[in-house]
């Protein structure tokens, strides 16, 4: 089991009549009064509770129950501003023993969809200093944004010296073959995760849907599931804020947490690793040829969340060609401020896809539609161009 | 399914919504094999119908004043007076068996509570706006308010236009939301013109639909970029509008149209670049339908009724002028925004058709029949 924990810095209001008016710093852009509330509110309704959680049954189970997570740099910098009590309660996980750390751009970027991946590099080399800083390791195993995934991506990676890639299960890469095993790039040795969606999301998103022929979900029954899986190993990759945020405390969603190593453990042949051994115990089974990006995104599971329409396009580029002027500067507060407005929670905002989708892209935004949300990267993007030139 | 619908104006001559809609819903109905028998002023222009099920009846000698809520003393007791007398005429000419009637906006509501006493058929109530709207929620006239209770109470359904206005019924006028139907309008497609540099307010110059606001928000756009404003309509505040131009010193960018005919009406949608309804209080605002439908990115109000029901437009708060020219000079400046508001806006547009409407209507229709 592998979390992903995440915050982005998110934007404040940034009109159009404000570009290069405003003599001040380039850090107000961000609105750090909501990004305070916001993590405070998911800290105490998710990242405190469920640590807890989990930290109980890795000693009540002696260890034998295994985890591991990717804790983003702005993440981290949420927690050292605001409320340095999570990163405690993160090390006594880590200090059983059965916790280990999966390495990711620092600041959940979209870096690695440049044409140009030096950028991307520097961002996972800042990650591996945040934790070997913050937690004194070296992460093994890497995954991308959002699971963000393509051969390019892939051997970049594994010529950066990591043993393991994580990337989605989807049946556009593997076809009728099963999520259950290592893989392997078709131009690398790098051994590859690939996400079992269906379990994942069974928790991640229809743990509380009435209308789904599992619901109730009870530990037990997932346990049963699990176990009349075939293969190596089941990849079940969950968005932390599933635990009490995504999913209230009244779904249930703790209790089932609380039950389910108990269940697994019923099942004779199930036991639970983190990434690192899971790469370090299983072999690859067969090759993965991904030339276009994959992604667990939406349902399309590719990059168009982010790049979908002409206007996330257009402030993709507009940001991308403003790092060669930044880095010449040597400001690292432009520098950093730069870094923040790749997270790709901000293009993510700027999604028009509609329907199923959609909804999900609204429950998750604080503009009123994606449209304001162009509107108000695009003037900060303006705004940061003056200031660089 | 026979219906009697009283109506007040249908193209080609209309002030407001209430044409468009009538106009829409019962040539769709008429396609859906419901027989409408729309009853209207006498005007000089005469409304035809080339649908077999749907028969134009015109009423006395009326003659329509293009306000629906005059502020001139004189000019108003002269069209209450008209009003009345249409309603009257109305009860007189309708005959012959109906399975319901339908009246739309206190305009029709005596005629409507009357014809549903006198032959016992179910009655229809559409309220395209209120009294609390068309005064932009100030002073809002009893005379009205009670004309639109009284329809209220007696109509077996009443048809909203939007949740917005729904919600203005039951809170302000007490009546139980059980009753409410909530159809969201719809518009014929105009179809995109070449743009030109221009932005567009297009509407009647009253309170309701805050001009004003407008012209503040064009102030604060001219100060950063070349562009021309539009305001399209005639009405009461239309000197006071004329002063406040000239008034921020933007009177040589700003054009008044005056009253438009409908075809210069579709041609200033279609070259429009942004389209602004910047109104105080709008049950639910079909020219920005109309705008839309003609590719052009639309800014609208966001208590307005279509803000509800439509997602590809732009919302603000009609007061927060700085907001609207923030998004005015965006999309003047962004083009990838600009061309995918105005592509993603078209698709949208498909789903609201008179179809539709006429479906919702005769849903409404068929609860209340035999019951």
């Amino acid at each position: 089991m592998y979390f992903e924990v995440h915050q982005p810095f998110r934007l404040n209001r940034f009109s159009v009549f404000n570009i290069g008016k405003n003599s001040s710093s380039s850090a107000d852009y961000f609105n750090q009064k909501l990004n305070r509330q916001i993590f405070e509110k998911v800290a105490k309704k998710c990242y405190l509770p469920t640590n807890e959680v989990l930290l109980n049954l890795i000693k009540e189970t002696d260890g034998k129950f295994r985890i591991s997570y990717s804790l983003t740099g702005t993440f981290i910098e949420c927690c050292e501003r605001w409320m340095p009590s999570v990163i405690d309660s993160f090390r006594n996980l880590y200090d059983t023993g059965a916790v280990d750390f999966i390495e990711e751009t620092y600041y959940h970027s979209l870096a690695g969809l440049y044409d140009d991946l030096t950028e991307f590099k520097d961002q996972v080399a800042m990650h591996r200093e945040m934790m070997k800083r913050v937690f004194g390791y070296k992460p093994q195993i890497f995954r991308n944004t959002e699971a963000i995934y393509d051969n390019r991506i892939a051997s970049t990676i594994e010529s950066m010296g990591y043993k393991g890639i994580i990337t989605e299960g989807t049946e556009k890469i593997l076809s009728w073959r099963s999520p259950n095993y290592l893989y392997k790039p078709v131009n690398g040795s790098i051994k590859v995760l690939m996400r079992n969606y269906q379990l994942s999301d069974d928790v991640g998103f229809r743990f509380s849907a009435k209308g789904w022929v599992g619901y109730p979900l009870t530990a037990d029954k997932y346990a049963k599931w699990m176990a009349s899986n075939h293969g190596d190993l089941i990849n079940l990759f969950i968005d932390y804020e599933t635990f009490g945020e995504h999913q209230w405390t009244e779904t249930g969603i703790f209790e089932f947490l609380k039950h389910l190593p108990h269940e697994v453990f019923k099942h004779k042949h199930l036991n639970f690793v983190t990434v690192s051994e899971a790469a370090d115990r299983y072999q690859p089974i067969g090759d993965i040829d991904v030339p276009w990006a994959i992604s667990w995104a939406d349902a399309d599971r590719d990059v168009s969340t982010w790049l979908g329409n002409e206007m996330q396009v257009a402030c993709f580029n507009e940001l991308k060609d403003l790092g060669l002027k930044i880095k010449d500067q040597k400001d690292p507060e432009l520098l950093h401020t730069w870094r923040c407005l790749q997270t790709s929670d901000h293009l993510y905002y700027v999604s028009t896809k509609g329907f199923e989708d959609g909804n999900v892209h609204a429950y998750f935004s604080h503009y009123d539609n994606p449209y304001d949300g162009f509107i108000n990267y695009m003037n900060i993007l303006q705004d940061l161009k003056q200031k660089v030139s | 399914m026979k219906i009697a619908m009283i109506g007040w104006e249908y193209p080609p001559f209309k002030a407001g919504g209430l044409g468009t809609h009538c106009y829409g819903l019962t040539r769709s109905l008429a396609e859906k094999n419901v027989q409408v028998d729309f009853y209207m002023p006498k005007t000089k222009h005469r409304a035809n119908s080339d649908k077999p099920n749907l028969k134009i009846i015109e009423v006395g000698e009326t003659e329509i004043f293009p306000y629906d809520r005059p502020n001139d003393k004189e000019l108003a007791g002269m069209f209450f007076e008209a009003v009345y007398r249409y309603n009257d005429l109305v009860v007189q000419k309708v005959k012959g068996r109906y399975d319901a009637i339908h009246c739309h906006d206190w305009l029709t509501v005596k005629a409507g509570v009357a014809l549903k006493e006198k032959y016992g058929v179910p009655l229809i109530l559409s309220v395209h706006s209120t009294e609390y709207d068309r005064s932009g929620w100030i002073y809002p006239n009893d005379w009205f308010i009670n004309i639109e209770r009284e329809g209220m109470q007696k109509a077996d359904k009443i048809i909203a236009v939007s949740h917005f206005t729904k919600q203005v019924i039951v809170e302000k006028y007490g009546i139980d939301p059980n009753k409410i139907a909530v159809v969201h309008n719809a518009v014929y497609p105009l179809g995109q013109g070449e743009k030109k540099n221009l932005v567009l307010f297009l509407g009647r110059l009253t309170i309701q639909k805050g001009a004003e606001f407008f012209l503040r928000a064009a102030k604060k756009v001219l100060e950063n970029e070349q562009t021309t404003f539009v305001v399209a309509g005639m009405g009461d505040m239309f000197p006071k509008l004329i002063k406040e131009a000239i008034h921020l010193g933007i009177a040589n960018k700003v054009i008044f149209t005056g009253l438009l005919t409908e075809e210069e009406v579709k041609h200033i949608y279609r070259i429009a670049s942004v389209y602004v309804m910047p109104s105080v209080s709008e049950p639910f605002g079909i020219t920005a339908l109309e705008a839309i439908s003609a590719g052009t990115p639309t800014i609208v109000s966001k208590t307005a009724g279509v803000a509800e029901a439509f997602n590809n437009c732009l919302r603000v708060d009609f007061w927060d002028t700085d907001e609207m020219a923030n998004k005015i000079v965006s999309l003047l400046r962004y083009d990838p925004l600009h061309r995918t508001l105005s592509e993603q806006g078209k698709q949208e547009i498909d789903l609201f058709t008179w179809d539709r409407v006429a479906s919702k209507t005769i849903d409404v229709y068929q609860g209340v029949i035999h019951t």
